[in-house]
């Protein structure tokens, strides 16, 4: 995978940092980080999957950002080293169940702290596992890489947490970081 | 630093969508805790429900088709509450401002004197009667 850049999603929420992933260079000024071009995908009104972006933003946004932070329980589906939103149905009874098992989009993500989350691109599942989703198939092994090395700089001190647990910096301070 | 994609989105998202969507999540973190809180396993609630430990794994695997009343029964094994309204008392309503009150007055007319019009276009009838109340 070529250079990737780490650039803030979402900080205005009160509990929790999103942050995002560029593929291309800080140049392209228009580029779109990997979560933007999955949400963009149904951003239209008329989607299908329209309400189900807009379900998967209150629980990142509300839920997670504004009331609990990140904790345990919205991150209990592994996919290997990635996480994916929505959390599972588990211990929930039928009408909260709606989100976890019959939900169609899956959002990959990996959580830093309970206050910063990286959010990655994600797609419709639509076959039993990730891998068999012809719109998943790609993202899932994306995340991994994603994860990998954003792991993999953290270990290294190339990304540092900021003194408040809010933040992520670079070692020259810059929230902007590339991987 | 917000993103526009994800504002448009919510912009437009239905007010439904959004309050179950908040609920869900509430309730989801609300039922854990309590699970993991007081150690409380599947067939550990089974035996407290005196049901069979199949039953539960439906309850809580999202199999079952939850009624307010099946929430109830869980809320009571749980010992702690899965849903709460808040109170809303009910008030008398007090308006400021000067006060007002009702008064009634009965006329009695006087049927031995003429009466001179006041106003040349008030059409009287000549034979008015005197009311069947009045005395």
């Amino acid at each position: 995978m070529t250079n990737f850049v780490l650039c803030i999603w979402n900080d205005e929420c009160e509990f929790c940092t999103f942050y995002s992933v560029t593929k291309s260079h800080l140049e392209e000024e228009d580029s779109l980080c990997e979560t933007d071009k999955f949400f963009i995908r149904f951003e239209n009104p008329t989607n299908e999957y329209f309400d189900a972006a807009g379900q998967l933003l209150i629980i990142l946004l509300e839920s997670i950002g504004n009331k609990y932070g990140a904790i345990d329980d919205f991150f209990d589906r592994n996919k290997n080293c990635a996480t994916a939103l929505p959390p599972k149905p588990k211990k929930s009874p039928k009408e909260i169940a709606i989100l976890g098992s019959q939900f169609p989009l899956r959002l990959y993500c990996h959580r830093i702290t309970p206050h910063i989350v990286i959010l990655f691109n994600g797609g419709i599942k639509d076959a039993r596992t990730d891998q068999l989703c012809p719109d998943l198939s790609l993202k899932f092994i994306e995340a991994q890489q994603f994860v990998d090395l954003i792991e993999r700089a953290i270990r290294n001190k190339e990304i540092i947490v900021s003194k408040n647990g809010r933040y992520l910096n670079d070692q020259s301070g810059s929230q902007d970081i590339i991987i | 630093m917000k993103s526009r994609i994800a504002e448009n989105i919510l912009r437009n998202t239905s007010e439904e969508t959004k309050i179950f969507t908040k609920k869900y999540a509430d309730l989801v973190i609300r039922i854990n805790d309590v699970l993991r809180r007081k150690g409380i396993t599947q067939s550990k609630l089974a035996n407290m429900m005196k049901k069979q430990p199949s039953e539960i794994h439906k309850w809580l695997s999202g199999d079952h088709n939850f009624t307010l009343k099946s929430l109830a029964k869980l809320e009571a094994e749980l010992g702690e509450e899965l849903f709460e309204i808040p109170p809303k008392s009910i008030r008398p309503i007090f308006y400021e401002g000067p006060e007002y009150s009702v008064r009634t007055f009965v006329v009695y007319k006087d049927s031995t004197k003429e009466s001179t019009p006041v106003s040349s276009n008030w059409n009287l009838t000549t034979n008015s009667k005197v009311l069947s109340n009045v005395c």
